[in-house]
Order: C-alpha cells, then sequence, then structure tokens
C-alpha cells in the first residue's frame, strides 16, 4: 500500500479522532462559513451548498510546463514558472437550483465538458458528525472535435466533509466514475475507476487558507499516478484566488481519476512532475 | 429535491452507463464483426479480405494447392496449432503467440511492422495493412491467454 493509498484511511482516522467541536452549522447558505468558503478544495468538490437560484464562477488554469524540466531550454525563472507556456484551462458555472441542490457544468480547454449535480442531504449537527452530498456527473470528451467520437463518463459518488469549528474541513470523497478507460470494455480489465478522493483545508489566517488533496484509486481502471495537489489561497470578499501545485492537469473528475502520467527520461526511468496552476472563485451572493 | 426525482437522476445515470461503454465495432475499422476471440480472428482476418482492401492472411498461408508461406497455414481447422506456442520459422527463437503475451508474441510484430522482424511486413501485399484497432483486438484475444475460443 503506497502512501497515497494509506491516505484515505489516515484522513477517515483524523476526522474519527478529531478533537476540536463541531462548528454550528447554520441553515443559511449564503451566510460565509469560514471553515468551508469554497465548492471546491482543488479540484475535488465540497460540501458547500449553492443558495437557491444564486451561482458562482470558476476558473482553472493548470501551467503544462513541469516546474522540474530537463528539457525546456529556459529556466524556471526564465519562463516565469510556466506562464510563458500552455496551459489547460477550465471554466465553471454552477447554479442552485433548489434549495440545498446545485447543477453547474465545467468546460476545459481539452474539449472536456463535465455537467454535474450536487445535493446536500445531512448537516454537521448535533449526532451527524460530517456534512454529506450527494454528487452526480456526466463528463464528456472531444466536445466539439471534429472527427473524433466523444466517450462519455457518468459518475455517482458523496462527499463527506468534517468542519472543525472555523479553522479546517477535511473531505472524504468516495466516487464510482463509469467508462473511465475508453477503450471498448471487451479490451480492457477495467472500465470504471472507483476513488477516494482526500482533501482538507486549514484556515491559517483570517482571510488564507492551506489546502491538498488527492485522489487514490482504490479499484478498477488507475492509469499512471494518482492525482495530488496542493496550494494557498487567498479569500476576498466573493473572490478566492488559490495558487497551486500538481501532478497532473485534471480538474474534471473524470480527469482526476485517469490521473497523470510519468515522464520517461531518456535513460530509461521515469519521474514524476509537478505543474504550477491557480483557481479564481467568484460567488454571486 | 424528494426521492422521485434523486431516483429519476439514478436511473439516468446507470441508463447512461450502460450506453456510455464504446462499441468494439467502433474501433473494428473495416471489420465491424471482429472480436477478440480466436474464431472471430480467423473468420475476420486470417479467412477474410475486408472491405478496405487488407488481404485475407490465408491467401498465402495456406497448404490449399500450395506450401504455406513461411510454415504457417492458418486454415480453418489447423490454425491455431500453428500459432500458439509455435516458433517463428522466420526468426530463431521468436515465438508466433505467446499466450498472455503479446508485446512478445511475433505475429503481433509482423502485423505492426516492428523493426526486429525478418522479411516484410504483413499483409505481404500491404498496404492496406491491419488498422491499429483491428491489432488491438488481436493483441487482447492473445493478453487473454489466447484461448481456443
Amino acid at each position: 500500500m503506497n502512501s497515497l493509498t494509506r491516505l484515505p484511511l489516515v484522513v477517515c482516522a483524523a476526522i474519527l479522532v478529531a478533537a476540536a467541536p463541531a462548528a454550528a452549522q447554520s441553515d443559511d447558505d449564503a451566510a460565509l462559513k469560514l471553515g468551508e468558503p469554497d465548492f471546491t478544495v482543488i479540484g475535488l468538490p465540497t460540501s458547500l451548498r449553492m443558495p437557491a437560484f444564486k451561482s458562482a464562477f470558476r476558473v482553472t488554469h493548470r501551467f503544462t510546463r513541469p516546474l522540474d524540466c530537463e528539457t525546456c531550454s529556459n529556466s524556471l525563472a526564465g519562463d516565469a514558472f510556466g506562464i510563458d507556456q500552455g496551459a489547460l484551462i477550465g471554466l465553471e458555472m454552477r447554479f442552485g437550483i433548489v434549495p440545498n441542490g446545485q447543477v453547474g457544468v465545467l468546460r476545459t480547454g481539452d474539449k472536456t465538458v463535465e455537467l454535474f449535480a450536487q445535493y446536500g442531504i445531512a448537516r454537521q449537527r448535533g449526532a451527524m458528525p460530517v456534512e454529506a452530498s450527494l454528487l452526480a456527473a456526466l463528463d464528456s470528451t472531444n466536445v466539439g472535435q471534429r472527427g473524433e467520437p466523444s466517450h462519455f463518463s457518468p459518475l455517482l459518488g458523496i462527499i463527506l466533509t468534517r468542519l472543525i469549528a472555523d479553522r479546517a474541513a477535511l473531505y472524504v470523497e468516495p466516487m464510482w466514475i463509469n467508462n473511465t478507460n475508453q477503450l471498448p470494455k471487451e479490451l480492457v480489465d477495467h472500465n470504471n475507476t472507483f476513488i477516494v478522493g482526500v482533501g482538507a483545508r486549514v484556515r491559517i489566517r483570517p482571510t488564507v487558507y492551506l489546502v491538498a488533496e488527492a485522489a487514490p484509486r482504490a479499484a478498477g481502471y488507475k492509469p499512471g499516478i494518482t492525482q495530488g495537489s496542493f496550494g494557498i489561497e487567498k479569500r476576498a470578499g466573493g473572490h478566492m484566488f488559490q495558487l497551486n501545485f500538481s501532478n497532473a492537469f485534471g480538474t474534471a473528475l473524470s480527469q482526476i481519476a485517469r490521473g497523470g502520467l510519468k515522464e520517461q527520461l531518456s535513460n530509461g526511468s521515469s519521474k514524476t512532475n509537478w505543474y504550477m496552476g491557480f483557481n479564481i472563485t467568484r460567488k454571486f451572493f | 429535491m424528494n426521492r422521485f426525482v434523486w431516483t429519476l437522476c439514478l436511473i439516468a445515470i446507470a441508463t447512461c452507463a450502460a450506453a456510455c461503454d464504446e462499441k468494439l465495432s467502433s474501433i473494428a475499422g473495416p471489420t465491424p464483426n471482429l472480436h477478440p476471440t480466436f474464431a472471430s480472428v480467423q473468420a475476420e482476418v486470417f479467412e477474410k479480405t475486408d472491405p478496405a482492401g487488407r488481404a485475407a492472411c490465408t491467401n498465402c498461408h495456406t497448404s490449399t494447392g500450395r506450401n504455406p508461406s513461411g510454415g504457417m497455414n492458418l486454415n480453418h481447422d489447423v490454425a491455431y496449432d500453428n500459432l500458439v506456442n509455435v516458433p517463428a520459422r522466420g526468426r530463431p527463437g521468436a515465438i508466433r503467440v505467446i499466450p498472455g503475451d503479446p508485446e512478445n508474441s511475433y505475429i503481433v510484430h509482423k502485423i505492426e511492422g516492428r523493426s526486429d522482424i525478418a522479411g516484410r511486413r504483413m499483409p505481404f501485399s500491404g498496404p492496406p495493412y491491419l488498422t491499429d484497432g483491428q491489432i488491438l483486438i488481436i493483441k487482447r484475444w492473445i493478453a487473454i491467454g489466447a484461448p481456443r475460443n
């Protein structure tokens, strides 16, 4: 069992033994939750509820230049930490359609579209130790790509959030994603992926947070490496500005399930690359 | 949102999950009925010239009226015993089909035209050669143990 596979167990244990008192959760979803101020950790969703008929917008940006790049002609600073190179960009809009329920769409620059719906089913209060939300999504690749068929990956999952006062939030997110392997099922050993996403957000200053997440593939199709990310973010009114570092570019959930690739070096070995990126969220409420 | 709506969502997801898998025919190119079974490979690849013009293997690898090329007879009743765990005549040490190991099976090297093959890429009269999808299906049959199915 590698370290990323152990992560869900560690986070579950942390949730169970969290000694801090649970935050008193307000039913006013428009009110700021200091422990869970955003709808995503980095790529994984949170249990934050969208007020009915309100919306939020998010930009994701993952620069494709590795921070440690042996084949790049310029230094990391010379390439402005990747800003001078290409990026995988995503635009997301989500909308509260009913109390506790939200729908949204994420479009990334590799022509992937994710349609998702999320519904909050439990609040952390009294005997209920966690916030819980149900998540359903449908990812489509090659949307708008001439001559290339789209591949569809439906997803079902649950988001469990343990809020620790106004200081932190811990996440465990088991998800089943169908058709992550884009080959016909007759040609593959595994066609689906079961991931147990884990994440954490810790408020270190009144408006500054540290975030981290990983999406270990517990079963099924698991090519490449497990995606992991960490970052720092600053809340400013309805905005959240996040600088992050990831070992893959995925922001849609099927992309995260497929993980990242190790770079094959000329000497036959391989290494994990890390990439800089950012998220910007704007809540319209 | 009530249970009825969520039930509808689950049904929609389940339906989509059933429908979302790629069809094998979508990658099988000119042989849409090709499956990773020996009977299918025999019928669709060895014995059939496909609509794209790729020649049937049994045009040359047959004992009907001639000696089979390379000593490999792919006629219906003997093809399996000429392939699986059988040494290749053209390249000493190579095995035509190694069950479970498509990457080291010499037939894969020949139809992919790898640099280590003796003689020409197959089919001899190509192009057209087998498509990537067709080769992938043949490799899958080998990967699952090259059963006589």
